[in-house]
C-alpha cells in the first residue's frame, strides 16, 4: 500500500502537479504559496473582512523564493489556493567544473551535475571555501520545475 | 579684529543657510566647523556684546546668544558679581529695545532667565523679586508690544525653575534645581498669580469685539495662570527618581493635581476668584486661542487639594461655588464638541476630589448634579456616535463620554447604594441613552455607515476591546436598576430574534436583494451590541477573580421569585424548550429575566447551527459568533455550576436551573460544548470565531469543579471525536492547539487528592486521548520510506498537525497532569532532535519543534522530577544543537533570511529563560533522587554557548531578540555569577564583547542590563578575590570604556546612577588602573585651569568612600559621581 502512494507521490514531483490546493485560512506564516503563479513563501498574513459582520479574508504577503520579489493577495477565507511542493535537499559538493557547474551527490551517493554555481556572494563564498578544500554542503531549492542552490554550509568542527 | 571676526561669522552663516546647490559639502563643514569652534570661545562676553549690536545675520545672532548660554553656565563660579549684573542689564535692555525675530528674542529670554535663576541661588531670590517688579510695571505700563516681551520674561522664569530632574545640563546638581523651584515656588510664584489675576480681572470688564494685541495678552495672562495652576507642587519629601517620573508626567501633558498650602488661601479661596475664571471662559470660549488656556485653569482649580482645605467646612464651601457657578455655565450654553473633553475633566476631577463632599451638599445641589451630570453624559454620548458615524479623526465626544462614565463609577461606589430615586432616574436615562444610539432606527439611533464595502481590518481591538471601559460602565449602570434594564434587553433581542428567523425563511426560497442585505447586516450589529450591553450587566469582568454572580443580580432574581413574578417551574422550561425546539416556551412571563435573556442568546446559536447546516452559513455573522462564544464563556463561568457557599443569600430560581446536580446544569453543558463542536465543524474558515470558540472551551473546562461535571458528558466525548476525525490542516493554525489544551486540562479535573483512585481515571482518560496521537507519531515516523517521503505535503501537514497538538499538550498541563502528560510527550520529545535535521530545510516544523521545547520548560518543567527534569533538558539540548550544526556557518541567498534566522533564535532563547526559571520556581515536591542534579542554569548556559555564534549584530539589531538576549544574560549573571566566571574562554570572549556592544548600540533599556551585568561581575570578583582569574582581566577594558562613556555624554542621564555602581564596583577591583586613568585624563588637558578643576572634581568624587564594595559606600559614591558629572560636563568641552 505505501509503495503504491509512493509511487504516485514521485509523478506529483516530477512535474504532473506542482501544486495541491489547501483551504486560505489553514495557510500559516513561513509556509508556501503560489501569489501571482509564483511559488512564494509566507512572510506576513493577517485577516480582515469585508464590512463588520462579513467573512474572513486573508491578506497574504510573500516573497518569490527564488527571485525574493514580494507579492501579495487578498482572497476569502473559504477558497483554496494553490500550494507549491517545495523541496529543499542538502547535497555535497564534489567538484566546481571550468564551465561553473556543481557536482553534488545527494545522501543516497546518486551524483548531479546540472545546477550552475549560484550568483553573487553565495557564489563567491562557494568557490573560495571549495578552493581552500573544505567540506560544503549545498542545499537545493526546488519548485515548480525551477532548481537551485540556495544556500551553502561548510561543515565546521561542530559537525564532527 | 573684531569685525574680522564678526564678518567670518556672518560668511559662514550665509553659506550653512544656503540651499544645496549654491555650495559644497566641504564649503558647509568648514562653515559649521567655524561656529563649533566660536561655541567654544572662553569668556566671550565681549565678543558676543559686540556681535548683538553690530551683526544683522540672524544665524549669527542666535549663535551668539547660544555661546552666551553655555559659557555663563560653564563660568558662572568665576564671573565677577558686577560684570553678571551688567550683563543681565544689557541683555534686558537689548530686547527692550531691539527689534530681533522671536526665536533670537527666546533664545536671549532663556539666557536671562538662567541667570536669573542661577543668581537667585546665591541671593535666595532678592534680586529676582526687583526684576519682577520691573517686568510688572513694564506690563501695567508699557506700550502694547512691551507687554508681551514682559509676559514672555516670566514665561521663560516659569520655564527655568519648573523642572528639575531633567535640568542638570545648567551646571547644577538636581538637589540644587530643586531648592530653587521650591524657594520661588513660595515667593514669586504666587505673586505673579496674584498680579495676573488682578489683570485678567480688568480685561473681564471689556466686551467683544476684541482688538489683536487685547487677545495677545489675555493669551499670555492665561497661559501664565495656567503654568501656573499645572505647577508640579511636589513634596520635597520624595526621592529623586519619582520627582523625575512625576515631572516627565507632567511635562506629558497629564497635569497634576492642583496641590496648594494654606499659605495660598488669600489668592485661591477669595470668593471672586471662581466666578472670575468662569467668567473669561463664558468670555472666551469662542476663540481657538483663547478657550483652551482658559477651561485648563478651570479644571485645574477642580483638582484643589492639600493644606489650603484644612477643614471640612472649607472645603464644602469651595466645592459649592464652584459647582453653583459651573452649573450656571453648564445650564446657559450648549457644549461644543472641543470644550466637552475639558468639560468632562472639571467632572471627572470633581468626583476624585471632592467625592467624599458631594454627599454632604444640600440636597438640591445634589439633584442638581445628578440631573446636569446625566444630561452632559447624554449629550456627549450622542455626540460620540456622530462623530463615529462621520469617521471624524478626533474624538472629542467620545473621549468625554468615556470620562464621564470614569466620574460616575467614582460616584456610585461613593454612595454604595443608598441612592434617592432620582438617581435611579439617572442611571435610566443613561442605560437607555446608550441603548439606543447603538440601535439601529426606529428603535435606535444608530447611524447607518454608508461606506458598505469597507475592509475592517481584523481584530486586535474589537468593540469587546475598544469598549471595555464603556461597557464596564454601562454594566454598573446596568445592576444599579436591573428591573428596568433586563427587560427591556429581552424584548430588544426576542424582536430581532424574530426578524432574522423571518429572514432566514425568505433566503431559503429566493436570493437576497440589497437592500435586504443591508437590513440583515443592522440586525446582527444590533444583535451584537445587545449581547455585548447584556453580557456587561449580568456578569462583572474576572480576571484573575473567582467569577461570581454579582450580587445585585442575585437580588434582582430573588426578588422576583418571592414576588412570584419567576417560578422555577418555567424558567427551567424555558431551557428545555431549546432542546424540544418547541417555538415559544410555556408560561415564559414568568421565567426568571436573566434565563430569559440566557435563552435568547442560546437560541441565536441554535438558529446559526441551523443555518449552517441547511447551507445558509455563508449569510451568518461571523463577528455575531463570536459575541455570542464570548459572552456564553462569561456567562458559563459565573453562573453554571456556581459554588454555593460563596454566596450569602442565593435565588432558588437560578440555582435550580444552574446549580449542581440540576438537570439544566446539565443541559446547558452539553448545549455549549455542542456549540464548540458546532463551530469547529462548520465555521473552519473563521479564524477569529474559531478563536473565540477554543477560548470559551478552555476557560469553562479550566474550572474545576465544572470541569468534572463536564469531562463526563457524551457531548466531551463528540468533541473529542470530531478532533480525531479531522483531516490535518483543514483548521486555522493554533486552532489545534488550542482544542488540545482543553482537552488534557479538562482531564486533570478528574484528579483528586483525596480518592485514590482518581488518579487512574485520570490517567484513563488521558489514555483514551493521547494514545492515538502517539500512535500516529508512531506510525507516521516509523514507515519505512520516511526519509525519502518526509518532505511530501501530506507527510509534513501530519507533522504539522501532530506538533500543534503536542504544543497544545504541554500548555494545558496543571500541576496533578503534568507529570503523566510528560511521560506521554517524553519519548516523542527525545526524537525531535533527529526529526529537527531531517526537517532543517523547512522552517514551519523547526520552528515548531522550537516552540514545543518551549511551552515544555515553560508549563510543564516546573513541576517535574529531577529525573524528569533532566530527560527534557537533554532532549532540548540536543534539539539545540542540532539546530546550531545545521545552521552555523550557513550561507544563502535568500532575502529576509536573517529574519527567519531571528525567529528561530528568539524561539531558542524562549527555551532557555524558561528552563532557567526553573532554578528559582520549582513547585515539584519529588526531591528523590539526589544523584541527579543538573542545575537549570548550566543548561541555559550549555544551550547558550550553542547557539552563540549564530548572534550577529545585525540580529541583535531586531529589538525583541535583543532584550531577550541580554535579559538572559542579566538573569544568569544574577543567580550564578560563578558560572559565568567559569565559562570557556572562547565563549566568556563573545559574551563580554556582546556586553560592550550593548553599551551603545542599542536602547537605554539594553545599555541597563549591560550595566547590572558589569557590576553584578565586578561585586562578584571583588567579594571573592578573584582578581587575577582570566575572568577578572577580560572585565578590566571596561572601567575605561564606561568613565569614557559618561564623560563623553554617551550615557543617558537616566542611567548615569547606575553607570556609577558599576564604576565603583569595577574601581574596587582595579584602583591601580583607575588612578592611571585619572592621571592621563588630567595630563590630556590642554588648558591649566580644566586641568585643575578636573583635578579638584576626582578628588571630591572618592573623598570619604571606602573601596569596599559594600552597600553605604557605593550609595555615596553614586551621589559624589551625579555631583561630579554635573560638575565636569560643565566645564569640559567634549560634545
Amino acid at each position: 500500500m505505501a509503495d503504491i502512494e509512493d509511487t504516485h507521490f514521485e509523478t506529483g514531483d516530477s512535474g504532473a502537479s506542482a501544486t495541491f490546493p489547501m483551504q486560505c485560512s489553514a495557510l500559516r506564516k513561513n509556509g508556501f504559496v503560489m501569489l501571482k503563479a509564483r511559488p512564494c513563501k509566507i512572510v506576513e498574513m493577517s485577516t480582515s473582512k469585508t464590512g463588520k459582520h462579513g467573512h474572513a479574508k486573508v491578506h497574504l504577503v510573500g516573497i518569490d523564493i527564488f527571485s525574493g520579489k514580494k507579492y501579495e493577495d487578498i482572497c476569502p477565507s473559504t477558497h483554496n489556493m494553490d500550494v507549491p511542493h517545495v523541496k529543499r535537499e542538502d547535497y555535497q559538493l564534489t567538484d566546481i567544473s571550468d564551465d561553473g557547474y556543481l557536482s553534488l551527490m545527494s545522501d543516497n551517493g546518486e551524483l548531479r551535475e546540472d545546477l550552475k554555481i549560484p550568483d553573487g556572494e553565495v557564489g563567491a563564498q562557494l568557490r573560495s571555501d571549495h578552493d581552500a578544500g573544505k567540506d560544503i554542503l549545498c542545499t537545493v531549492l526546488k519548485s515548480c520545475g525551477e532548481e537551485v542552490v540556495i544556500a551553502v554550509k561548510t561543515n565546521t568542527a561542530l559537525d564532527k | 579684529m573684531t569685525d574680522q571676526i564678526i564678518s567670518e561669522l556672518e560668511n559662514a552663516a550665509n553659506i550653512i543657510m544656503a540651499p544645496p546647490n549654491l555650495v559644497s559639502n566641504e564649503q558647509r563643514h568648514a562653515a559649521e566647523s567655524i561656529f563649533l569652534e566660536f561655541r567654544k570661545s572662553k569668556s566671550p562676553y565681549g565678543i558676543c556684546k559686540e556681535i548683538l549690536e553690530n551683526s544683522h545675520n540672524h544665524y549669527v545672532l542666535f549663535e551668539s546668544a547660544e555661546v552666551l548660554k553655555s559659557a555663563i553656565i560653564r563660568e558662572w563660579a568665576f564671573l565677577l558679581e558686577s560684570d553678571k549684573s551688567s550683563l543681565r542689564q544689557y541683555l534686558l535692555q537689548y530686547i527692550t529695545t531691539k527689534n530681533v525675530p522671536a526665536f533670537v528674542r527666546d533664545k536671549i529670554l532663556q539666557v536671562l532667565a538662567i541667570m536669573v535663576k542661577r543668581a537667585s541661588i546665591d541671593d535666595n531670590g532678592r534680586e529676582r523679586t526687583n526684576i519682577l517688579h520691573e517686568v510688572e510695571n513694564l506690563i501695567v505700563n508699557a506700550e502694547p508690544s512691551k507687554k508681551i516681551l514682559g509676559c514672555n520674561i516670566i514665561t521663560n522664569l516659569l520655564q527655568e525653575y519648573a523642572t528639575t530632574v531633567k535640568s542638570t545640563d545648567v551646571g547644577l546638581p538636581w538637589e540644587v534645581h530643586f531648592k530653587a523651584k521650591k524657594q520661588f515656588e513660595a515667593t514669586d510664584l504666587k505673586r505673579i498669580l496674584q498680579f495676573c489675576v488682578y489683570l485678567l480681572a480688568e480685561v473681564v470688564k471689556s466686551d467683544p469685539p476684541y482688538s489683536e494685541t487685547f487677545i495677545q495678552l489675555t493669551g499670555h495672562l492665561l497661559k501664565i495662570t495656567e503654568t501656573v495652576f499645572t505647577w508640579g507642587y511636589v513634596s520635597p519629601i520624595l526621592p529623586k527618581r519619582l520627582i523625575g517620573i512625576y515631572e516627565s508626567v507632567y511635562e506629558s501633558d497629564a497635569s497634576p493635581a492642583l496641590k496648594l498650602t494654606n499659605t495660598w488661601s488669600e489668592v485661591i479661596l477669595n470668593p471672586d476668584l471662581l466666578p472670575l475664571m468662569f467668567q473669561i471662559y463664558w468670555k472666551v470660549r469662542d476663540s481657538d486661542q483663547l478657550a483652551h488656556h482658559s477651561l485648563n485653569c478651570l479644571v485645574q482649580l477642580a483638582s484643589l487639594t492639600g493644606t489650603i482645605l484644612y477643614s471640612d467646612e472649607v472645603r464644602i464651601k469651595y466645592v459649592h461655588l464652584y459647582l453653583m457657578t459651573f452649573f450656571k455655565l453648564i445650564s446657559n450654553v450648549t457644549v461644543k464638541s472641543k470644550e466637552s473633553l475639558g468639560i468632562s475633566n472639571i467632572v471627572k476631577k470633581l468626583t476624585i476630589f471632592f467625592i467624599h463632599d458631594i454627599p454632604k451638599l444640600p440636597e438640591s445641589i445634589q439633584d442638581t448634579l445628578f440631573d446636569e451630570f446625566t444630561r452632559l453624559t447624554c449629550h456627549f454620548c450622542d455626540g460620540a456616535v456622530l462623530e463615529e458615524a462621520q469617521g471624524q479623526e478626533d474624538k472629542y465626544f467620545s473621549d468625554a463620554f468615556d470620562t464621564m462614565l470614569e466620574a460616575w463609577m467614582s460616584i456610585i461606589q461613593e454612595y454604595n447604594n443608598s441612592f434617592e430615586n432620582s438617581f435611579f432616574e439617572c442611571a435610566k436615562r443613561i442605560l437607555n441613552k446608550y441603548i439606543q444610539c447603538h440601535l439601529a432606527p426606529p428603535d435606535g439611533c444608530r447611524q447607518i455607515s454608508t461606506n458598505e464595502a469597507e475592509e475592517v481590518e481584523d481584530d486586535e481591538d474589537n468593540d469587546r476591546i475598544r469598549f471595555k471601559d464603556q461597557l464596564q460602565a454601562i454594566g454598573v449602570f446596568g445592576r444599579v436598576v436591573p428591573s428596568h434594564v433586563l427587560p427591556v434587553l429581552f424584548k430588544l433581542l426576542e424582536d430581532r430574534i424574530n426578524e432574522l428567523l423571518n429572514n432566514l425563511g425568505v433566503m431559503q426560497t429566493r436570493a437576497m436583494n440589497v437592500s435586504e442585505a443591508a437590513s440583515l447586516d443592522n440586525l446582527f450589529e444590533d444583535i451584537h451590541w445587545i449581547v455585548l450591553i447584556s453580557g456587561h450587566i449580568l456578569c462583572m469582568d474576572s480576571d484573575g477573580e473567582t467569577p461570581m454572580i454579582p450580587s445585585e443580580i442575585m437580588q434582582y432574581s430573588l426578588q422576583q421569585a418571592n414576588r412570584s413574578e419567576s417560578t422555577l417551574e418555567s424558567t427551567a422550561n424555558a431551557i428545555y424548550a431549546l432542546q424540544s425546539k418547541a417555538a415559544a416556551p410555556d408560561n415564559f412571563d414568568r421565567c426568571d429575566h436573566v434565563i430569559r435573556i440566557v435563552f435568547s442568546i442560546m437560541k441565536l446559536c441554535t438558529i446559526e447551527d441551523t443555518a449552517a447546516s441547511v447551507s445558509l452559513a455563508q449569510f451568518m455573522s461571523p463577528e455575531v459568533g463570536s459575541t455570542l462564544m464570548w459572552f456564553l464563556k462569561r456567562w458559563c463561568l459565573s453562573y453554571l455550576l456556581p459554588v454555593e457557599n460563596y454566596y450569602q443569600e442565593l435565588s432558588p430560581v437560578l440555582i435550580g436551573c444552574t446549580g449542581k446536580d440540576t438537570e439544566g446544569a446539565r443541559f446547558i453543558v452539553d448545549f455549549v460544548l455542542t456549540k464548540v463542536r458546532s463551530n469547529v465543524h462548520h465555521f473552519k474558515s473563521e479564524p477569529i470565531l474559531l478563536r473565540d470558540t477554543v477560548d470559551l472551551f478552555c476557560d469553562i473546562v479550566c474550572v474545576k469543579h465544572k470541569s468534572t461535571y463536564i469531562v463526563k458528558t457524551e457531548a466531551m466525548r463528540n468533541l473529542l471525536d470530531l478532533y480525531q476525525h479531522l483531516e490535518p490542516g483543514c483548521l486555522p493554525p493554533t486552532i489545534v492547539r488550542g482544542l488540545c489544551k482543553g482537552f488534557v486540562m479538562a482531564g486533570a479535573a478528574l484528579h483528586n487528592p483525596r480518592d485514590s483512585d482518581s488518579t487512574s481515571t485520570m490517567n484513563e482518560y488521558f489514555e483514551m486521548m493521547l494514545t492515538p496521537l502517539q500512535q500516529r507519531f508512531k506510525t507516521l515516523l516509523g514507515q519505512e520510506n520516511f526519509s525519502r517521503v518526509y518532505h511530501e505535503e501530506k507527510v509534513q501537514k501530519h507533522m504539522v498537525d501532530l506538533l500543534e497538538a503536542f504544543i497544545g499538550i504541554a500548555k494545558g498541563s496543571l500541576m496533578p497532569s503534568a507529570t503523566t502528560l510528560f511521560h506521554f510527550l517524553a519519548p516523542i520529545l527525545s526524537e525531535l532532535s533527529v526529526l529537527l535535521t531531517i526537517y532543517s530545510n523547512y522552517q514551519v516544523i523547526v520552528q515548531l519543534i522550537l516552540e514545543l521545547f518551549g511551552q515544555c520548560a515553560k508549563y510543564m518543567l516546573c513541576f517535574l522530577s529531577p529525573l524528569d527534569s533532566k530527560r527534557l533538558y537533554e532532549s532540548a539540548l540536543a534539539t539545540v544543537q542540532a539546530y546550531a550544526k545545521c545552521n552555523a556557518g550557513r550561507f544563502t541567498t535568500e532575502t529576509f533570511a536573517e529574519e527567519f534566522t531571528y525567529q528561530d533564535l528568539g524561539l531558542v532563547l524562549d527555551l532557555l529563560t524558561f528552563i532557567l526559571s526553573k532554578d528559582c520556581f520549582d513547585l515539584c515536591q519529588d526531591t528523590g533522587n539526589e544523584e541527579i542534579n543538573v542545575s537549570a542554569s548550566d543548561v541555559s548556559l550549555f544551550g547558550l554557548n550553542f547557539i552563540m555564534p549564530l548572534m550577529t549584530i545585525n540580529l541583535l539589531k531586531f529589538p525583541s531578540l535583543c532584550t531577550q538576549y541580554y535579559r538572559l544574560l542579566v538573569l544568569i549573571n544574577d543567580i550564578y555569577p560563578e558560572k559565568i566566571c567559569n565559562l570557556p574562554p572562547e565563549l566568556l570572549q563573545t559574551l563580554l564583547r556582546s556586553i560592550e556592544i550593548g553599551l551603545t548600540n542599542f536602547g537605554p533599556d539594553i545599555v541597563q542590563a549591560c550595566l547590572d551585568f558589569i557590576q553584578g561581575m565586578a561585586t562578584y570578583i571583588f567579594r571573592h578575590a578573584m582578581l587575577n582569574s582570566p575572568f577578572s582581566q577580560a572585565l578590566r577594558p571596561f572601567l575605561k570604556v564606561l568613565m569614557d562613556l559618561t564623560l563623553s555624554h554617551q550615557i543617558n542621564s537616566d542611567l548615569i546612577s547606575t553607570a556609577s555602581t558599576s564604576i565603583y564596583a569595577l574601581m574596587c577591583c582595579f584602583q591601580e588602573d583607575y588612578k592611571m586613568l585619572v592621571q592621563s585624563l588630567i595630563q590630556n588637558q590642554p588648558d591649566p585651569m580644566t586641568a585643575e578643576r578636573l583635578a579638584a572634581a576626582f578628588n571630591n568624587l572618592v573623598s570619604n568612600v571606602d573601596m569596599t564594595c559594600d552597600r553605604l559606600p557605593k550609595l555615596k559614591f553614586r551621589d559624589n559621581f551625579d555631583k561630579f558629572v554635573v560638575n565636569v560636563h560643565g566645564f569640559l568641552l567634549i560634545k
